[in-house]
């Protein structure tokens, strides 16, 4: 239930921008092609650029731009539908996750520079219908039914996810449950509705001069959230740098970090570590909170075995899918309750670095 | 039947190829346009006896786009 108001409440944040950028072409060829046809078969006064930029009348617009999401929505509920089932007998590892963003990451920057007319090579990032997709769909918009083509194409749009919709799959993966796949995908695509719809009304009603300034803004959000996602790969990695630590030590200095492990250090962060060490076992304690992990530096002696304690209290954000990327360690958190994690010894100087599993809270364990 | 190149250096989204394409049901002698946003260009297989190069040019421009023959 968690993961699906997550879904929703990221869909109707960042996924709706997102998903625009990289499937907005595919909702601008359904609306070209709904419009082109009902354009042509009105006499026009003078030429214009594109079709988008005749000033369609708001029915026009409405109809296909709903249909092209009522049918991406289906069509996406039975993708979470699928993964869930295929998700009982596969788990992405933190590894692939981390490659997963990687090329998200790079997908998505290729698409804000071609945006950006930097070079044409970008244009290659930009997904290209093939000619027999896009011969059928013509074919098939001059049929009676002009809805075919954004049915189709809505449709068509798992077939070039967002770098957020491939997050939330991960996440219906992840639940290793059709239904609950299917939930997942079902809020996330209903939440990146709204913003879809709205952007995409008002990009093709603002006429072909104001879309050339939104599709400069669609691209700059989406270099950020590809840089974001780059950064979230580097978390999953559990590369030593990544700027989401870097922003997060800034905000609160982990001032933890240089302390020695002793227990008078430990004991005054709370809520933080306590060292409770046994004779050959080190005992930590680690809460994991709505907005992150806290404390986010742990100390832990060298040379001796460590259970980690992570303490959720109504925790119901992605703090709970926690995960330290050394050990290919991965766990579901209760939203309420504890886990004990067991870390063998490290050597002097180790740094395990953990995170959620969307890499957005980030955190380590010295071993010094 | 003759085969034309054209270089199409304003078409910004892939949804331009498909409204090329559809040069296909308004031309006549148009056997079948294959347009392309990576390359930026178009082909145009056509009837020289019922159709000219300007008239595809003028097509394009009609519908928003500039199409420049190419030699090859």
């Amino acid at each position: 239930m968690v993961d699906v108001w997550i879904a929703f409440i990221t869909g109707l944040t960042a996924g709706g921008l997102s998903c625009m950028a990289v499937q907005g072409g595919l909702l601008a060829s359904s609306l070209a092609n709904q419009l082109e046809q009902e354009m042509l078969s009105q006499p026009t006064k003078k030429q214009s650029r594109h079709p988008l930029a005749k000033t369609p009348t708001r029915h026009q617009l409405a109809q296909p731009i709903l249909v092209f999401l009522l049918a991406k929505l289906v069509a996406y509920t039975l993708l979470g539908l699928l993964l869930g089932a295929l998700g009982s007998t596969l788990t992405l590892t933190p590894m692939m996750r981390a490659v997963l963003q990687f090329g998200i990451g790079i997908f998505m920057i290729g698409n804000a520079l071609r945006m950006f007319n930097v070079h044409p090579i970008f244009r290659y990032f930009s997904f290209e219908p093939p000619s027999f997709v896009t011969r059928y769909i013509r074919k098939s918009s001059k049929g009676k039914t002009s809805l075919g083509s954004p049915i189709f194409l809505g449709a068509m749009t798992v077939l070039i996810p967002c770098g957020i919709a491939q997050s939330m799959m991960a996440v219906a993966l992840g639940s290793a449950n059709p239904l609950a796949g299917a939930a997942i995908m079902f809020a996330f695509t209903l939440g990146a509705s709204p913003v879809f719809f709205a952007l995409s009304y008002s990009a093709a009603r603002l006429g072909a001069v104001m879309e050339k300034y939104f599709m400069r803004l669609v691209a700059l959000v989406l270099l950020v959230l590809g840089i974001f996602a780059i950064d979230t790969g580097l978390n999953l990695w559990g590369a030593p740098f990544s700027l989401t630590s870097t922003i997060q030590d800034w905000l609160d200095p982990p001032a933890v970090a240089a302390a020695p492990p002793t227990a008078a250090a430990t004991t005054a962060f709370l809520p933080g570590p306590h060292l409770t060490s046994a004779q050959s076992i080190s005992k930590l304690t680690l809460y994991a909170q709505n907005n992150g992990y806290s404390p986010r530096v742990l100390n832990a002696a060298t040379g001796r075995a460590v259970k980690l304690e992570v303490i959720t209290q109504n925790t119901r954000s992605c703090s709970v899918a926690f995960m330290i990327p050394e050990l290919r360690l991965q766990k579901t958190l209760p939203t309420t309750g504890s886990v004990v994690i067991d870390i063998p010894a490290q050597p002097k100087g180790t740094v395990m670095r953990f995170s959620c599993s969307m890499g957005m809270y980030t955190g380590q364990i010295v071993f010094n | 039947m003759t085969k034309k190149k054209f270089s199409v250096p304003d078409m910004h989204c892939p949804a331009c190829v498909m409204i090329l394409e559809g040069l296909e049901d308004s031309l006549t002698g148009i056997q079948r346009v294959s347009a392309s946003y990576h390359k930026q260009q178009m082909q145009v297989t056509y009837d020289e006896t019922r159709l000219s190069e300007a008239s595809i040019i003028t097509a394009a421009e009609e519908l928003g786009y500039t199409a420049i023959p190419t030699n090859s």
